[in-house]
Protein backbone atom coordinates (compact mmCIF):
# COMPACT_ATOMS: atom_id res chain seq x y z
CA UNK A 1 0.00 0.00 0.00
CA UNK A 2 2.66 2.75 0.99
CA UNK A 3 4.59 1.69 -1.87
CA UNK A 4 1.60 2.66 -4.05
CA UNK A 5 1.17 5.25 -2.61
CA UNK A 6 4.80 6.69 -2.93
CA UNK A 7 4.76 5.80 -6.41
CA UNK A 8 1.73 7.66 -7.08
CA UNK A 9 3.32 10.45 -5.41
CA UNK A 10 6.38 10.63 -7.56
CA UNK A 11 4.40 10.20 -10.41
CA UNK A 12 2.44 13.33 -9.94
CA UNK A 13 5.06 15.46 -9.26
CA UNK A 14 6.95 14.30 -12.46
CA UNK A 15 3.38 14.96 -13.98
CA UNK A 16 3.61 18.33 -12.76
CA UNK A 17 6.98 19.29 -14.00
CA UNK A 18 5.79 17.77 -17.26
CA UNK A 19 2.31 19.60 -17.23
CA UNK A 20 4.68 22.81 -16.48
CA UNK A 21 6.93 22.18 -19.46
CA UNK A 22 4.22 21.57 -21.91
CA UNK A 23 2.73 25.33 -21.34
CA UNK A 24 6.05 26.45 -21.73
CA UNK A 25 6.64 24.62 -25.07
CA UNK A 26 3.31 26.23 -26.19
CA UNK A 27 4.18 30.15 -24.93
CA UNK A 28 7.00 29.50 -26.69
CA UNK A 29 5.64 27.91 -30.31
CA UNK A 30 7.08 30.97 -32.79
CA UNK A 31 3.14 31.46 -34.14
CA UNK A 32 2.77 35.25 -32.43
CA UNK A 33 5.85 37.24 -33.77
CA UNK A 34 4.22 40.23 -34.05
CA UNK A 35 3.28 42.86 -31.43
CA UNK A 36 0.40 43.71 -30.14
CA UNK A 37 -0.86 39.96 -30.11
CA UNK A 38 -3.33 38.37 -27.40
CA UNK A 39 -2.47 38.28 -23.53
CA UNK A 40 -2.25 34.76 -22.55
CA UNK A 41 -3.59 34.24 -18.24
CA UNK A 42 -0.19 33.31 -16.75
CA UNK A 43 -1.10 28.96 -16.95
CA UNK A 44 2.32 27.99 -14.71
CA UNK A 45 1.07 29.92 -11.76
CA UNK A 46 -2.79 29.52 -12.11
CA UNK A 47 -1.71 25.10 -11.99
CA UNK A 48 0.47 25.79 -9.07
CA UNK A 49 -1.66 27.22 -7.20
CA UNK A 50 -4.80 24.82 -7.78
CA UNK A 51 -2.48 22.24 -7.16
CA UNK A 52 -1.31 23.55 -4.05
CA UNK A 53 -4.82 23.62 -2.84
CA UNK A 54 -5.36 20.07 -3.66
CA UNK A 55 -2.48 18.17 -2.88
CA UNK A 56 0.33 20.05 -1.40
CA UNK A 57 2.39 16.88 -1.36
CA UNK A 58 2.39 17.08 -5.22
CA UNK A 59 3.69 20.15 -5.40
CA UNK A 60 6.79 20.60 -3.25
CA UNK A 61 8.49 23.55 -2.26
CA UNK A 62 11.01 22.65 -4.07
CA UNK A 63 9.65 21.81 -7.50
CA UNK A 64 7.52 24.94 -7.60
CA UNK A 65 10.65 27.03 -7.15
CA UNK A 66 12.40 25.24 -10.08
CA UNK A 67 9.39 25.76 -12.32
CA UNK A 68 8.70 28.98 -11.55
CA UNK A 69 12.08 29.95 -12.06
CA UNK A 70 12.40 27.95 -15.21
CA UNK A 71 9.60 29.91 -16.72
CA UNK A 72 11.12 33.37 -15.52
CA UNK A 73 14.06 32.09 -17.68
CA UNK A 74 12.66 30.93 -20.57
CA UNK A 75 9.79 33.35 -21.00
CA UNK A 76 12.37 36.58 -20.79
CA UNK A 77 11.24 37.92 -17.17
CA UNK A 78 13.73 39.51 -14.77
CA UNK A 79 14.99 35.86 -13.20
CA UNK A 80 13.56 35.04 -9.32
CA UNK A 81 11.02 37.61 -8.67
CA UNK A 82 8.23 36.49 -10.49
CA UNK A 83 9.34 32.87 -8.75
CA UNK A 84 9.59 33.76 -5.34
CA UNK A 85 5.85 35.91 -5.08
CA UNK A 86 4.54 32.49 -6.62
CA UNK A 87 6.24 30.31 -4.54
CA UNK A 88 5.14 32.46 -1.74
CA UNK A 89 1.55 32.66 -2.63
CA UNK A 90 2.01 28.85 -3.46
CA UNK A 91 3.32 27.87 0.30
CA UNK A 92 0.55 30.67 1.63
CA UNK A 93 -2.55 28.73 0.08
CA UNK A 94 -0.80 25.23 0.66
CA UNK A 95 -0.97 26.54 4.52
CA UNK A 96 -4.76 27.11 4.19
CA UNK A 97 -5.34 23.87 2.47
CA UNK A 98 -6.76 21.96 5.13
CA UNK A 99 -9.59 24.82 5.49
CA UNK A 100 -10.47 24.86 2.22
CA UNK A 101 -10.58 21.54 1.90
CA UNK A 102 -14.75 21.57 2.72
CA UNK A 103 -15.37 25.42 1.18
CA UNK A 104 -16.82 25.71 -2.16
CA UNK A 105 -14.95 26.42 -5.05
CA UNK A 106 -16.46 30.16 -4.46
CA UNK A 107 -14.54 31.27 -1.36
CA UNK A 108 -11.48 29.07 -3.11
CA UNK A 109 -11.30 31.35 -5.57
CA UNK A 110 -11.97 34.34 -3.79
CA UNK A 111 -8.57 33.58 -1.76
CA UNK A 112 -6.81 32.57 -4.79
CA UNK A 113 -7.89 35.69 -6.69
CA UNK A 114 -6.67 37.67 -3.99
CA UNK A 115 -3.19 36.42 -4.47
CA UNK A 116 -3.32 36.54 -7.74
CA UNK A 117 -4.35 40.59 -7.91
CA UNK A 118 -1.51 40.78 -4.83
CA UNK A 119 1.70 39.27 -6.36
CA UNK A 120 0.89 41.07 -9.67
CA UNK A 121 0.50 44.36 -8.62
CA UNK A 122 3.42 43.87 -6.04
CA UNK A 123 5.77 42.60 -8.84
CA UNK A 124 4.84 45.41 -11.09
CA UNK A 125 5.48 47.76 -8.55
CA UNK A 126 9.28 46.43 -6.81
CA UNK A 127 10.36 46.37 -10.47
CA UNK A 128 8.89 50.53 -11.08
CA UNK A 129 11.06 50.85 -7.53
CA UNK A 130 14.14 49.55 -8.77
CA UNK A 131 13.81 51.33 -12.23
CA UNK A 132 13.77 48.01 -13.98
CA UNK A 133 12.32 48.13 -17.47
CA UNK A 134 8.72 46.40 -17.27
CA UNK A 135 5.39 45.67 -19.34
CA UNK A 136 3.15 49.28 -19.27
CA UNK A 137 0.47 48.97 -16.62
CA UNK A 138 -2.40 48.39 -18.36
CA UNK A 139 -1.85 45.03 -20.54
CA UNK A 140 -0.34 44.15 -16.78
CA UNK A 141 -3.24 44.52 -15.35
CA UNK A 142 -5.32 43.16 -18.70
CA UNK A 143 -2.76 40.06 -17.53
CA UNK A 144 -4.18 39.70 -14.11
CA UNK A 145 -7.94 39.76 -14.74
CA UNK A 146 -7.76 37.40 -17.63
CA UNK A 147 -5.51 35.25 -15.19
CA UNK A 148 -8.15 35.09 -12.47
CA UNK A 149 -10.66 34.35 -15.29
CA UNK A 150 -8.71 31.77 -16.37
CA UNK A 151 -8.84 29.79 -12.76
CA UNK A 152 -11.99 28.02 -12.80
CA UNK A 153 -10.91 26.66 -16.17
CA UNK A 154 -8.07 25.14 -14.92
CA UNK A 155 -9.60 23.93 -11.88
CA UNK A 156 -11.76 22.01 -14.04
CA UNK A 157 -8.66 20.65 -16.16
CA UNK A 158 -6.89 20.22 -12.69
CA UNK A 159 -10.04 18.00 -11.28
CA UNK A 160 -11.60 16.47 -14.38
CA UNK A 161 -8.43 15.45 -16.60
CA UNK A 162 -5.66 15.39 -14.14
CA UNK A 163 -7.09 13.89 -11.64
CA UNK A 164 -6.37 15.80 -8.94
CA UNK A 165 -8.44 16.49 -6.47
CA UNK A 166 -9.08 17.17 -2.48
CA UNK A 167 -7.80 14.43 -0.04
CA UNK A 168 -10.51 13.10 0.97
CA UNK A 169 -10.56 13.28 4.96
CA UNK A 170 -9.92 9.47 5.60
CA UNK A 171 -7.52 9.44 3.06
CA UNK A 172 -4.21 10.12 5.51
CA UNK A 173 -1.88 7.63 3.41
CA UNK A 174 0.06 10.02 1.24
CA UNK A 175 0.61 12.12 3.84
CA UNK A 176 1.74 9.83 5.86
CA UNK A 177 4.57 8.95 3.65
CA UNK A 178 5.77 12.44 2.24
CA UNK A 179 9.42 12.59 2.46
CA UNK B 1 -5.81 31.76 10.19
CA UNK B 2 -4.08 30.91 13.48
CA UNK B 3 -5.53 27.06 13.44
CA UNK B 4 -3.90 27.10 9.99
CA UNK B 5 -0.23 28.57 10.88
CA UNK B 6 -0.67 25.91 13.89
CA UNK B 7 -1.20 23.02 11.59
CA UNK B 8 2.42 24.91 9.80
CA UNK B 9 3.96 24.47 12.47
CA UNK B 10 3.12 20.43 13.45
CA UNK B 11 3.79 20.25 9.29
CA UNK B 12 7.32 20.54 10.18
CA UNK B 13 10.22 23.57 11.02
CA UNK B 14 11.98 21.97 8.10
CA UNK B 15 9.33 22.81 5.40
CA UNK B 16 9.83 26.09 6.60
CA UNK B 17 13.36 26.05 6.74
CA UNK B 18 13.48 24.85 2.91
CA UNK B 19 10.99 27.53 2.29
CA UNK B 20 13.03 30.16 3.14
CA UNK B 21 16.08 28.67 1.88
CA UNK B 22 14.43 28.76 -1.86
CA UNK B 23 12.79 32.55 -1.10
CA UNK B 24 16.43 33.67 -0.20
CA UNK B 25 18.01 31.65 -3.04
CA UNK B 26 15.57 33.28 -5.84
CA UNK B 27 15.87 36.86 -4.03
CA UNK B 28 19.24 36.54 -4.63
CA UNK B 29 19.03 35.37 -7.89
CA UNK B 30 17.23 38.43 -8.92
CA UNK B 31 19.30 40.52 -6.55
CA UNK B 32 22.27 38.90 -8.74
CA UNK B 33 20.64 39.86 -12.08
CA UNK B 34 19.73 43.74 -10.93
CA UNK B 35 23.41 43.99 -10.45
CA UNK B 36 25.12 42.47 -12.65
CA UNK B 37 22.93 41.31 -15.60
CA UNK B 38 24.89 40.52 -18.34
CA UNK B 39 25.84 37.31 -16.28
CA UNK B 40 22.95 36.44 -15.62
CA UNK B 41 21.62 36.97 -19.17
CA UNK B 42 24.60 35.06 -20.67
CA UNK B 43 22.97 32.24 -17.97
CA UNK B 44 19.43 32.91 -19.32
CA UNK B 45 21.09 32.45 -22.78
CA UNK B 46 22.38 28.88 -22.00
CA UNK B 47 19.53 27.53 -20.17
CA UNK B 48 17.53 28.35 -23.22
CA UNK B 49 20.44 26.98 -25.30
CA UNK B 50 20.07 23.65 -23.71
CA UNK B 51 16.10 23.35 -23.54
CA UNK B 52 14.64 25.39 -26.59
CA UNK B 53 16.64 23.49 -29.51
CA UNK B 54 15.74 20.02 -28.08
CA UNK B 55 11.97 20.88 -28.41
CA UNK B 56 12.22 21.53 -31.91
CA UNK B 57 11.02 17.82 -33.26
CA UNK B 58 7.68 18.89 -31.40
CA UNK B 59 7.82 22.61 -32.45
CA UNK B 60 7.90 22.04 -36.49
CA UNK B 61 5.06 19.62 -36.63
CA UNK B 62 2.58 21.79 -34.45
CA UNK B 63 3.60 24.89 -36.03
CA UNK B 64 3.61 23.63 -39.59
CA UNK B 65 -0.26 22.53 -38.35
CA UNK B 66 -1.35 25.67 -37.06
CA UNK B 67 0.29 27.53 -40.20
CA UNK B 68 -1.27 24.81 -41.94
CA UNK B 69 -4.78 25.52 -40.56
CA UNK B 70 -4.34 29.49 -41.23
CA UNK B 71 -3.97 29.31 -44.44
CA UNK B 72 -6.03 26.95 -45.11
CA UNK B 73 -8.61 29.87 -43.68
CA UNK B 74 -7.36 32.51 -45.99
CA UNK B 75 -7.99 30.17 -49.04
CA UNK B 76 -11.57 30.88 -48.56
CA UNK B 77 -10.51 34.31 -49.70
CA UNK B 78 -8.55 33.44 -52.58
CA UNK B 79 -10.89 34.94 -55.34
CA UNK B 80 -10.43 38.42 -53.80
CA UNK B 81 -7.12 38.17 -53.62
CA UNK B 82 -6.47 36.76 -57.03
CA UNK B 83 -8.34 40.29 -58.28
CA UNK B 84 -6.24 41.93 -55.97
CA UNK B 85 -2.74 40.61 -56.78
CA UNK B 86 -3.62 41.02 -60.44
CA UNK B 87 -3.77 44.53 -59.69
CA UNK B 88 -1.05 45.08 -57.89
CA UNK B 89 0.69 42.88 -61.02
CA UNK B 90 0.01 45.23 -63.52
CA UNK B 91 1.49 48.64 -61.39
CA UNK B 92 4.51 45.94 -60.32
CA UNK B 93 5.27 46.03 -64.33
CA UNK B 94 5.69 49.67 -64.32
CA UNK B 95 7.96 49.60 -61.41
CA UNK B 96 9.92 46.83 -62.91
CA UNK B 97 10.64 49.34 -65.99
CA UNK B 98 11.59 52.03 -63.58
CA UNK B 99 13.95 50.10 -61.51
CA UNK B 100 15.88 48.47 -63.89
CA UNK B 101 16.23 51.51 -66.00
CA UNK B 102 17.61 53.39 -62.59
CA UNK B 103 19.81 50.33 -62.29
CA UNK B 104 21.64 51.18 -65.46
CA UNK B 105 22.15 54.45 -64.61
CA UNK B 106 23.15 54.08 -61.51
CA UNK B 107 25.87 51.01 -62.49
CA UNK B 108 27.02 53.79 -65.00
CA UNK B 109 27.10 56.76 -62.59
CA UNK B 110 29.00 54.23 -59.97
CA UNK B 111 31.58 52.91 -62.59
CA UNK B 112 32.13 57.47 -63.76
CA UNK B 113 33.05 57.97 -60.12
CA UNK B 114 35.24 54.73 -59.85
CA UNK B 115 33.09 53.98 -55.87
CA UNK B 116 34.26 50.83 -54.31
CA UNK B 117 31.26 49.44 -52.57
CA UNK B 118 31.35 47.97 -48.87
CA UNK B 119 31.64 44.17 -49.77
CA UNK B 120 31.26 43.36 -45.99
CA UNK B 121 27.82 43.04 -45.47
CA UNK B 122 27.42 39.06 -45.94
CA UNK B 123 24.61 37.48 -44.08
CA UNK B 124 23.92 33.99 -42.28
CA UNK B 125 20.36 33.27 -42.49
CA UNK B 126 18.80 31.48 -39.37
CA UNK B 127 15.25 29.56 -38.67
CA UNK B 128 13.25 31.31 -36.74
CA UNK B 129 13.52 28.71 -33.31
CA UNK B 130 10.83 30.47 -30.81
CA UNK B 131 9.16 33.55 -29.95
CA UNK B 132 9.29 35.38 -26.74
CA UNK B 133 6.61 33.58 -25.09
CA UNK B 134 5.20 36.90 -23.47
CA UNK B 135 3.21 39.32 -25.04
CA UNK B 136 5.36 42.19 -23.19
CA UNK B 137 8.29 41.19 -25.28
CA UNK B 138 9.14 40.95 -28.78
CA UNK B 139 12.01 39.17 -29.40
CA UNK B 140 12.74 35.44 -31.55
CA UNK B 141 15.57 32.58 -31.14
CA UNK B 142 17.31 32.31 -34.23
CA UNK B 143 18.94 28.57 -34.34
CA UNK B 144 22.46 29.92 -35.28
CA UNK B 145 24.89 31.57 -32.46
CA UNK B 146 28.28 31.35 -31.53
CA UNK B 147 28.86 27.95 -33.48
CA UNK B 148 28.51 29.92 -36.44
CA UNK B 149 30.16 33.05 -35.26
CA UNK B 150 26.94 35.11 -34.32
CA UNK B 151 28.54 38.68 -32.54
CA UNK B 152 26.04 40.25 -30.77
CA UNK B 153 24.50 43.43 -31.76
CA UNK B 154 24.42 42.28 -35.50
CA UNK B 155 21.47 43.44 -37.59
CA UNK B 156 18.80 41.29 -39.10
CA UNK B 157 16.66 41.43 -41.44
CA UNK B 158 13.84 39.57 -43.25
CA UNK B 159 14.14 39.56 -47.42
CA UNK B 160 12.75 43.61 -47.18
CA UNK B 161 13.27 44.93 -43.87
CA UNK B 162 15.28 45.30 -40.67
CA UNK B 163 13.86 43.06 -38.06
CA UNK B 164 15.86 43.47 -35.07
CA UNK B 165 18.97 43.20 -33.13
CA UNK B 166 20.88 40.36 -31.78
CA UNK B 167 21.28 40.44 -27.91
CA UNK B 168 22.05 37.22 -26.28
CA UNK B 169 24.34 34.86 -28.06
CA UNK B 170 24.44 31.49 -27.19
CA UNK B 171 26.51 28.42 -28.63
CA UNK B 172 23.88 26.77 -30.93
CA UNK B 173 21.38 29.63 -30.11
CA UNK B 174 21.15 33.76 -30.59
CA UNK B 175 17.88 36.08 -29.24
CA UNK B 176 16.78 38.29 -31.56
CA UNK B 177 15.45 41.45 -29.87
CA UNK B 178 12.96 43.49 -32.23
CA UNK B 179 12.32 46.55 -33.44
CA UNK B 180 9.06 46.75 -31.64
CA UNK B 181 10.39 45.47 -28.82
CA UNK B 182 10.07 48.34 -25.77
CA UNK B 183 13.98 48.21 -25.10
CA UNK B 184 14.69 48.75 -28.82
CA UNK B 185 16.03 52.24 -30.21
CA UNK B 186 17.04 52.51 -33.74
CA UNK B 187 18.89 55.41 -35.22
CA UNK B 188 17.60 56.36 -38.28
CA UNK B 189 16.87 58.68 -40.99
CA UNK B 190 13.77 60.01 -43.20
CA UNK B 191 14.55 60.07 -46.86
CA UNK B 192 13.85 62.06 -49.15
CA UNK B 193 14.13 64.92 -46.05
CA UNK B 194 17.32 63.40 -44.65
CA UNK B 195 15.97 64.33 -41.32
CA UNK B 196 17.40 62.04 -38.57
CA UNK B 197 15.11 60.90 -35.69
CA UNK B 198 15.09 57.41 -33.35
CA UNK B 199 12.64 54.77 -33.65
CA UNK B 200 11.40 53.77 -30.64
CA UNK B 201 9.49 50.49 -29.54
CA UNK B 202 6.75 50.34 -27.44
CA UNK B 203 5.57 46.93 -27.91
CA UNK B 204 3.12 47.75 -30.77
CA UNK B 205 3.18 46.67 -34.40
CA UNK B 206 3.77 50.33 -35.66
CA UNK B 207 6.69 52.10 -33.76
CA UNK B 208 6.36 55.79 -33.14
CA UNK B 209 9.55 58.33 -34.29
CA UNK B 210 11.65 59.80 -31.80
CA UNK B 211 13.51 63.13 -31.32
CA UNK B 212 12.49 64.50 -34.85
CA UNK B 213 14.15 67.84 -35.00
CA UNK B 214 11.51 68.92 -38.08
CA UNK B 215 8.05 67.09 -38.03
CA UNK B 216 7.21 69.29 -40.84
CA UNK B 217 9.58 67.96 -43.69
CA UNK B 218 8.01 64.22 -42.85
CA UNK B 219 5.44 63.23 -44.54
CA UNK B 220 3.36 60.25 -44.35
CA UNK B 221 4.92 57.38 -46.98
CA UNK B 222 8.87 58.82 -46.56
CA UNK B 223 11.19 56.16 -46.54
CA UNK B 224 12.69 55.62 -43.03
CA UNK B 225 16.28 53.59 -42.71
CA UNK B 226 18.86 53.16 -40.59
CA UNK B 227 21.34 55.84 -40.35
CA UNK B 228 24.06 53.69 -38.76
CA UNK B 229 24.92 56.83 -35.86
CA UNK B 230 25.95 54.97 -32.55
CA UNK B 231 28.01 52.59 -35.03
CA UNK B 232 25.61 49.51 -34.11
CA UNK B 233 23.87 48.65 -37.55
CA UNK B 234 25.02 49.36 -41.12
CA UNK B 235 23.56 52.38 -42.52
CA UNK B 236 20.77 52.04 -45.21
CA UNK B 237 18.85 49.25 -43.66
CA UNK B 238 15.20 49.90 -44.94
CA UNK B 239 13.26 50.27 -41.70
CA UNK B 240 9.68 51.06 -43.48
CA UNK B 241 7.71 53.99 -44.45
CA UNK B 242 6.15 56.81 -42.25
CA UNK B 243 2.89 56.62 -40.82
CA UNK B 244 0.86 59.21 -39.34
CA UNK B 245 -1.18 58.03 -36.71
CA UNK B 246 -4.55 58.91 -34.79
CA UNK B 247 -3.03 61.35 -32.44
CA UNK B 248 -0.93 63.00 -35.14
CA UNK B 249 2.08 60.87 -34.04
CA UNK B 250 4.04 60.04 -36.60
CA UNK B 251 5.04 56.14 -36.65
CA UNK B 252 6.67 53.73 -38.70
CA UNK B 253 5.04 50.85 -40.86
CA UNK B 254 7.22 48.22 -40.50
CA UNK B 255 8.31 46.67 -44.04
CA UNK B 256 9.44 43.30 -42.92
CA UNK B 257 6.26 40.86 -42.25
CA UNK B 258 6.58 40.20 -38.88
CA UNK B 259 3.30 38.19 -38.61
CA UNK B 260 5.13 35.52 -39.99
CA UNK B 261 8.32 34.90 -39.26
CA UNK B 262 10.47 32.02 -40.35
CA UNK B 263 13.57 32.53 -41.57
CA UNK B 264 15.91 35.81 -40.98
CA UNK B 265 19.10 36.90 -42.36
CA UNK B 266 21.73 37.99 -39.74
CA UNK B 267 23.64 40.86 -41.10
CA UNK B 268 27.80 40.36 -41.04
CA UNK B 269 28.48 43.48 -39.89
CA UNK B 270 32.45 44.34 -38.13
CA UNK B 271 31.71 48.50 -37.24
CA UNK B 272 32.03 51.29 -39.71
CA UNK B 273 35.79 52.69 -40.28
CA UNK B 274 35.95 56.15 -38.08
CA UNK B 275 37.97 58.72 -39.82
CA UNK B 276 40.70 60.08 -38.15
CA UNK B 277 43.15 60.55 -40.67
CA UNK B 278 42.42 63.68 -42.26
CA UNK B 279 45.33 65.33 -43.47
CA UNK B 280 45.49 63.52 -46.75
CA UNK B 281 42.44 64.74 -47.64
CA UNK B 282 43.26 68.68 -46.72
CA UNK B 283 46.80 68.69 -48.44
CA UNK B 284 45.59 67.06 -51.71
CA UNK B 285 48.68 64.78 -52.37
CA UNK B 286 46.91 61.87 -51.96
CA UNK B 287 43.31 60.67 -54.08
CA UNK B 288 40.24 61.49 -52.25
CA UNK B 289 38.81 57.98 -50.91
CA UNK B 290 35.38 57.41 -50.04
CA UNK B 291 34.83 56.95 -46.27
CA UNK B 292 33.32 53.57 -45.27
CA UNK B 293 30.32 56.06 -44.44
CA UNK B 294 30.11 57.61 -47.68
CA UNK B 295 30.40 54.09 -49.84
CA UNK B 296 27.38 52.86 -46.84
CA UNK B 297 25.36 56.00 -48.36
CA UNK B 298 26.04 54.79 -51.92
CA UNK B 299 25.43 51.40 -51.55
CA UNK B 300 22.03 52.01 -50.13
CA UNK B 301 21.46 54.20 -53.59
CA UNK B 302 22.68 51.21 -55.33
CA UNK B 303 19.68 48.84 -53.47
Amino acid sequence: MNEQVSSRLWTMRLGFGLLVLAILFLHLLPLQTGAGGLIWPNFVLCFGLAWSVRRPEFVPAVLLAVVFLMADLLLQRPPGLWAVLALIACEQMKGQSRGLRDASLASEFVSVAVWFVGIGIAYHRILALLLVERAPLVPALVQIVVTVLAYPLVVAITHGLLGVRKAAPNEMGSKGVRS
Amino acid sequence: MAKDSKDLDYAGPLRRLVLAVLVLILTGIFLLWLIDSPRVERFRAQVTDQIVPNLDWAMAPVTGTIYLARDFQSYRRIVEQNSEMRRELRQMQSWIEAALQLEQENARLLDLNNVRLDPRLTYITGVVLADSGSPFRQSVLLNVGARDGIVEGWATMDGIGLVGRVSGVAQNTSRVIMVTDASSRIPAVIQPSGQRAIVAGDNSAAPPIDFLENPDLVRPGDRVITSGDGGVFPAGLLLGQVAAAPGGRLRVRLAADYERLEFLRVLRHYGNEPVSDTTDVLDGSAPVQPTSDEAAELSEVTE
